[in-house]
């Protein structure tokens, strides 16, 4: 049996989508309850546990190995770093992590820019790449605020349709980085089952689910 | 005033029953070690920290813990056993009757990351084999290396630890489900540092080759497929051995040396594969600037061993003649460390279920 983490919130229907489409449909998958079993009648030939779980706590359960494989948001991997493999990103519910302001064109400031994220490792690694000296503010949810309540000078944060930003008058300076929801693989599960993982995988490719 | 007992970040105490068993692992390995004629060494916890700086690479200096001593001197904690024990021995190879055959066993200590199962002090038991025809020392060293993940009973426990606590159908007694046999059978992957080193330069230039590197060591099947190593990926090396270049003959020999340590130990539930894109970090070619990863001294055979549901290997190894060149003491050397607390865990989960 394959133990699948998926993910609670904007990533869970691109993800269900994504491995109907390859073969492993999990019909009656019930987003209110924690653990659901389904049958072996599927590309893996075997049957696959689900544990829904938050995104942001998914890259820990494949670490442990308590479950073989997830999909998780290209953001949270940036930002925690887990020790797991990444086989593919999916096509469907991709976004971007893009440097928001009040303005069109980044504040002029003569010290450092003040930035509200909640990514406060990976933006800050973005941002020195970028020669920004910025002082990095972990917000944990309505990033946008940081800018509009000038707790800070700009936002790093994720930007799917735009929608957010238009409601509060924000602008789009920079796009820092694409994310996507990722496929990652425990290292040791990988090996355990290279075969049927890799028929998964395949068929994820071949229906274009999966890209770059 | 209460005196805590709490300890630093990423150290542990093993007290009663846990020391006890990690003593009793220790004697049933350190036996076999003995039996096959190793001869153990007993190295120091604290030594300098300027004969490190040629035989480790980046990620490595930086891990070990030094300081300054009162007499001026920066030294170091012991961080690995394998360079100290190659320095030490380097300048009397020509008094020494080689093959020499030593283990050792110990904690080392390292300023790392914490992640699930990775301590900033473990317990290492390694052993090392200098000298002797190369490829019967490889295959000797693998052999010792299966033997005591037997010994350590190493190959089933920790998803027969899951389904207890989850209540599946295997813990209840009930018939395994179709697949379920995979799950309890040890890993070894098999590998050669820098044998993608060719391919990668071929395929991307200079400059794109360690980005690479680490795509395919994250097994990123889209990146590998456009540069045309989709194989290394999906099966873990190419159908055409030619595409590695002056590799090629070595992994050749490497599917060699799998099939018969696989034929071999069949029947004791481990299985032998050659994953290339495990190791593909481990470059050799200076060009490829990403070889300076925990794996970064070996330069030829390189191994690994998982048990499913762990969060790291249970011991890695690899032959290692370089670090004798860079002291100048000419010597072939092969060698492997299993981590003594992931065994523990593994052993305990065992007990449980």
């Amino acid at each position: 049996m394959i133990t699948f983490g998926l993910p609670k919130g904007r990533n869970l229907d691109p993800a269900r989508a994504a491995l109907a489409a390859a073969g492993l449909h999990l019909d009656g998958l019930d987003s209110s309850r924690l653990r659901q079993r389904f049958p072996d009648r599927n590309v893996l030939g075997t049957p696959v546990e689900v544990l829904l779980l938050k995104d942001w706590d998914l890259p820990l359960y494949v670490e442990h190995g308590i479950v073989d494989c997830a999909i998780i948001g290209s953001d949270v991997l940036e930002e925690t770093q887990p020790d797991v493999f990444r086989p593919l990103q999916l096509k469907d519910g991709r976004s971007r992590l893009s440097l928001i302001a009040e303005t069109p064109e980044l504040p002029k400031r003569s010290g450092q820019l003040r930035a509200a994220t909640r990514y406060p490792a990976w933006a800050a690694r973005l941002l020195a790449e970028r020669n920004f000296h910025v002082e990095v503010i972990h917000l944990t949810s309505s990033i946008e605020l940081g800018p509009l309540l000038d707790l800070t000078d700009v936002a790093v944060d994720i930007v799917q349709t735009g929608t957010t930003l238009r409601t509060h008058d924000l602008h789009e300076v920079e796009i820092l980085a694409r994310v996507a929801p990722t496929f990652v693989v425990n290292r040791a599960s990988f090996h355990a089952y290279r075969r049927r993982l890799g028929e998964l995988l395949g068929a994820l490719e071949e229906t274009e689910a999966g890209g770059d | 005033m209460k005196i805590s007992a709490g300890l630093p970040t990423g150290v542990s105490a093993s007290l009663f029953d846990s020391a006890r068993r990690r003593r009793r692992l220790e004697a049933r390995l350190s036996a076999l070690l003995e039996e096959r004629g190793f001869a153990e060494v007993l190295l120091p916890i604290l030594d300098y920290f300027e004969p490190y700086r040629p035989l480790l690479t980046g990620r490595r200096l930086e891990q070990l813990y030094r300081f300054v001593d009162r007499d001026g001197q920066l030294l170091v904690l012991r961080g690995d056993f394998t360079p100290m024990l190659a320095r030490l021995l380097a300048p009397h190879l020509d008094e020494l009757e080689l093959p020499l055959r030593l283990y050792y066993r110990g904690d080392v200590v390292r300023h790392q990351p914490l992640r699930p199962g990775r301590m900033r002090e473990y317990s290492q038991l390694g052993a090392e084999l200098l000298g002797g025809d190369e490829a019967e020392a490889d295959e000797k060293m693998l052999t010792l290396f299966f033997d005591l993940l037997l010994a350590a009973r190493a190959g089933r426990p920790r998803r027969m630890q899951r389904d207890v606590r989850h209540g599946l159908p295997q813990a209840r007694g009930e018939a395994p489900a179709p697949g379920d046999g995979e799950e309890h059978t040890l890993r070894v992957v098999l590998g050669v540092a820098g044998a993608l080193d060719e391919a990668l330069l071929a395929a991307v230039g200079a400059r794109k080759a360690s980005d690479l590197a680490l795509r395919i060591a994250s097994r990123d099947r889209i990146a590998a497929r456009r540069a045309g190593l989709a194989d290394v990926v999906e099966r873990g090396y190419p159908t055409d051995l030619s595409v590695l270049g002056g590799a090629g003959e070595a992994v050749s020999k490497l599917l060699g040396l799998r099939d018969r340590l696989s034929s071999a130990y069949r029947d004791a539930a481990i299985e032998v594969e050659v994953d290339l894109a495990e190791f593909a970090a481990a470059a050799l070619d200076p060009r490829i600037g990403v070889g300076d990863g925990p794996r970064g001294y070996y330069d030829g055979l390189m191994f690994a061993a998982y048990a499913p549901g762990t969060a790291l290997a249970l011991g890695v190894g690899g032959r290692y003649d370089k670090v004798f060149r860079s002291l100048s003491g000419g010597c072939s050397a092969v060698g492997f460390s299993l981590g003594l607390d992931l065994l523990l865990e593994l052993g305990a989960a065992e007990t449980r279920s």
